[in-house]
């Protein structure tokens, strides 16, 4: 597989250092009585402006890819760089947004106070307020930001988390499947919304799922991966153009796309 | 922290743990053992002493830190029992060394004699007040409660009205219960048994209406499918969805049951039972047989919990 | 305990139907408590307003169980004047405040302790199996010796009930709160931690609010406890007013109408203390759902 860059926007000048650069990595967590390989040798590079995929059953590790490139777990073998730094400097000098599976939303907040929280941890200087209403504007959630997180759906309430993730405007944005629990219209809704975001900001996006057409729709390229143990079994480029639409889905690059994902996804399988 | 683990990690910092906590509470017992039994003599510069008592237990503290380390069996059991230790011991040893009168505040020592010498009184006073009062009471109030709460779940009615108060009636203070029922029911034994099955009562009611209500809608629906009879799904489905609530309320139960049977004691009694005793005597100043009941109230009080999470873990499924 | 709370108007109505079953079924259990006592009394020559046992019943001195009519007079006397020092609303005041003072001191103290406890594995396993078993452990025996102890050392008056109120309250107070302490989702913390948000402010933005519906669980069982905590404190020491002292009192007497209205009075502060604690939760946490 060649390496093309589909993203209309991004043009890597030569040289250019990769954002996340993977080698050899590798984690083993402990277990009672030996030990469990959740990633095993992955290798990976991702350029600045990428939306990136990570994609697999449950248990080949791309979760813990997510957490070791976030610094919520250590490697236990291999090198980590992201945006030329080790993942724990990068962590702190907030290089990255994380969007978890749930929307994690502190029910004691209302929604832009909640949107606020990285702005006041951080210690953000200028007009927070501002900041965080653009952000709420941004996700279409204007109007909602004097309601409780509990008054809002769960596909509102994940995007607020996802403004919350922008709020600090970090360059890279990390999601783990977090549009797992919603339903199929909602998800595919806020599909198209992820994209638009991603076209306006600009930023780089890792996103892990275990959807196939999520993945192909999404995503510049799709990084498949399978279990036992957790590794890498190849990384599928998605040439389909931009912007994407609805229409997109009845592509049938799209669907020759999607069968070489699931033929890899069966190959570990197996 | 981090320089403490890994102090204690290295062979040498087991070494200094264990000599730490020798230190403690070698030097306590020492320390008490010299000064003399207040009452029996002022022992000399009670500053200096203090000085040396409390260098001790910071040695000691540092051991039982030590000690804390690691996720070791020990690691999670010694540091609790070599604080009570050093507590003890220190308590001896300050109140040696500022020869604090017996009348005052007894010495753990003497408190230890008064449980010996004044065994068969507080023995029967335990008995009194554990077993006629707080157990029998407990046990009325369970099943009372138990029943009630069938009662209500089965009858809507109930439970929009009778429920209410339960809840209400169980921020109702035990103290101002008591005199009431003794006055009614008498001096002896069977009112304060009464008293503490009215405490027990009302928490078992709501611990037992909201574990019968806690059944999943989906295993209902699944009885319903099977076409369970009103007995196969109480006994299938709600009972064993109450347990763990019914355990939670009893727990609760088992601490108010002795609580309250104390306190109903200090409103009259026939000359038995632990609150009895501990009221009279610190009428007149006898702190070291206060101190005694109070240990036994204790021990009772933790054997008594105990009894009913053995119970629980008996009851309900294990879940790890 | 008090979670289940009367659900608003559509519930009033069992409510007071009970009610009115209950006051019916009053006036026969009364009669028949009492007329045993009131029939030797009649046999030991006494002079009575009454002929056979069965009218005596409701007329008795010291009945067994008041009569409505003499709960309503004994109402009537303990409660006017209303500002008189020996009059209950005084002395519900005084037992009041020193439950509250009781209760702050405990809140102040299990929250301390709470703190070290999240903070110091040492510290907790030193001391938690103590905290956890004195949860059992029967503390108000405690109140008549530490009464003794306090006034020992001149602290007299408000003060040493208050300190007996909170010594029996704060350990609830420190294990709910530990354990709300400890209760931070997760996912919060690795939120937190991706925001290299130093220990302070996670404990301030995450920890403290994601604790406060255990510290309100605990508080509401800690304000019963309080409350019974100074009223024995005012039974074991000297008082001079309060509603232990009252029905220290009125018990030596043997004055059981006056033990029913102050039982009366101590329910209604109970309940008002528990429902003052569930207003301030629902003032701190307005993003309860209910």
């Amino acid at each position: 597989m060649t390496y093309t860059n589909p993203s209309p926007q991004v043009s890597p000048t030569l040289g250019e250092p990769p954002i996340v650069s993977i080698r050899d990595l590798q984690k083993v967590f402990p277990v009672p009585g030996g030990e469990t390989v959740a990633l095993k040798d992955a290798n990976l590079s991702i350029q600045r402006g990428e939306f990136i995929s990570l994609i697999g059953p449950s248990g080949c590790g791309k979760t813990t890819l997510l957490r070791l490139m976030a610094d919520l777990e250590q490697p236990t073998g291999g090198e980590l760089l992201i945006a030329g730094r080790p993942a724990d400097e990068a962590r702190r000098e907030r290089q990255y947004g994380y969007v978890f599976q749930a929307p994690a939303l502190m029910e004691w907040r209302t929604v832009l106070k909640n949107v606020l929280l990285p702005l006041e941890v951080m210690n953000v200087p200028g007009d927070r307020v501002a900041r965080a209403r653009e952000m709420l504007k941004l996700v279409g959630l204007e109007k909602f930001e004097r309601n409780y997180p509990w008054q809002l759906s769960g596909g509102m309430q994940q995007r607020v988390s996802i403004a919350r993730a922008l709020a600090f405007d970090p360059p890279l944005l990390f999601m783990d499947e977090p549009f797992g629990a919603l339903d199929e219209i909602t998800r595919e809704h806020l599909n198209l919304e992820l994209l638009r975001l991603w076209r306006e900001t600009g930023k780089t996006v890792i996103f892990v799922t275990h959807s196939i057409p999520e993945a192909v729709f999404l995503s510049t390229r799709v990084v498949v991966m399978t279990a036992r143990p957790g590794r890498i079994e190849g990384v599928v480029d998605i040439d389909l153009p931009h912007p994407r639409s609805d229409d997109t889905r009845e592509d049938p690059r799209f669907f020759t796309l999607a069968t070489e994902i699931r033929e890899l996804l069966k190959k570990g399988h197996a | 922290m981090t320089p403490a683990r890994t102090l204690a990690a290295r062979p040498g910092g087991t070494l200094l743990t264990a000599a730490a906590l020798l230190i403690g509470v070698g030097g306590l017992l020492l320390a008490a053992l010299t000064l003399p039994t207040p009452g029996e003599g002022t022992p000399p510069d009670a500053r200096a002493w203090l000085a040396g008592i409390l260098a001790l237990l910071a040695v000691g503290a540092f051991g039982v830190r030590g000690a804390a380390q690691g996720e070791s069996r020990a690691a999670r059991t010694l540091p609790a029992a070599f604080t009570l230790l050093l507590a003890v011991l220190g308590t001896e040893a300050l109140l040696r060394a500022y020869a604090v009168p017996a009348g005052l505040i007894p010495t753990p020592g003497r408190v230890l004699s008064a449980l010996w010498t004044a065994r068969s009184v507080l023995l029967q006073d335990t008995y009194t007040t554990f077993v006629l009062e707080a157990l029998l009471g407990f046990l009325a109030g369970t099943v009372l409660g138990l029943a009630l709460a069938l009662l209500v779940v089965r009858f809507r009615f109930l439970e929009r009205g009778l429920l209410p108060y339960a809840a209400l009636f169980s921020s109702i203070p035990i103290v101002a219960l008591a005199p009431v029922i003794v006055k009614a029911v008498g001096l002896d034994w069977p009112s304060k048994t009464v008293v503490v099955a009215v405490t027990v009562l009302f928490p078992v009611v709501v611990g037992a209406v909201r574990g019968l209500q806690s059944a999943s809608r989906l295993h209902l629906d699944l009885m319903h499918t099977y076409a369970a009879t009103p007995t196969q799904t109480f006994r299938d489905v709600r009972v064993p969805g109450a347990l763990p609530f019914v355990f939670g309320a009893l727990k609760v139960a088992s601490t108010l049951a002795l609580i309250s049977a104390i306190v109903a004691e200090f409103f009259g009694t026939n000359g038995h039972g632990l609150g009895f005793r501990i009221q009279i005597e610190v009428g007149r100043f006898g702190l070291d047989v206060v101190w005694a009941a109070i240990v036994l109230a204790s021990i009772a009080g933790i054997a008594f919990f105990a009894l009913v999470s053995a119970a629980e873990a008996r009851l309900l499924p294990r879940r790890s | 305990m008090t979670a289940l709370r009367p659900s608003r108007v559509a519930g009033l109505g069992p409510m007071l139907i009970v009610a009115l079953i209950a006051a019916a079924l009053y006036w026969p259990l009364m009669l028949a408590a009492n007329v045993g006592p009131a029939g030797r009394t009649l046999a030991s020559g006494a002079e009575l307003d009454c002929r056979t046992a069965l009218a005596c019943a409701s007329q008795l001195r010291n009945p067994v169980v008041p009569a409505p009519a003499q709960l309503a007079q004994g109402f009537v006397r303990l409660s006017t004047p209303v500002t008189s020092p020996l009059a209950l609303p005084y002395n519900v005041g005084v037992t009041a405040g020193e439950t509250l003072l009781g209760l702050l001191l405990a809140t102040v103290t299990g929250i301390g302790l709470a703190l070290l406890l999240v903070a110091s594995q040492a510290f907790e396993r030193a001391t938690l199996p103590w905290l956890v078993a004195s949860q059992t452990v029967p503390v108000v025996a405690i109140a008549p010796m530490l009464a003794v102890l306090l006034g020992q050392y001149g602290v007299q008056g408000f003060l040493p009930k208050a300190i007996i109120a909170a010594y029996i309250a704060f350990f609830p107070v420190a294990v709910g709160m530990s354990r709300g302490l400890r209760s931070a989702d997760p996912l919060h913390l690795d939120l937190m931690r991706t925001y290299h948000a130093s220990s302070a402010q996670t404990y301030r933005l995450l920890r403290f609010p994601a604790s406060l519906p255990h510290l309100f669980t605990a508080l509401k069982v800690a304000v019963t406890s309080a409350l019974v905590g100074s009223i024995v404190a005012e039974i074991s020491t000297i008082s001079f007013s309060g509603l232990g002292k009252m029905l220290a009192e009125n018990s030596r007497a043997s004055d059981t109408v006056a033990l029913w209205v102050i039982m009366g009075y101590g329910a209604v502060l109970g309940v008002t203390l528990v429902a003052l604690v569930n207003a301030l939760e629902r003032w701190v946490t307005p993003w309860s759902r209910r």
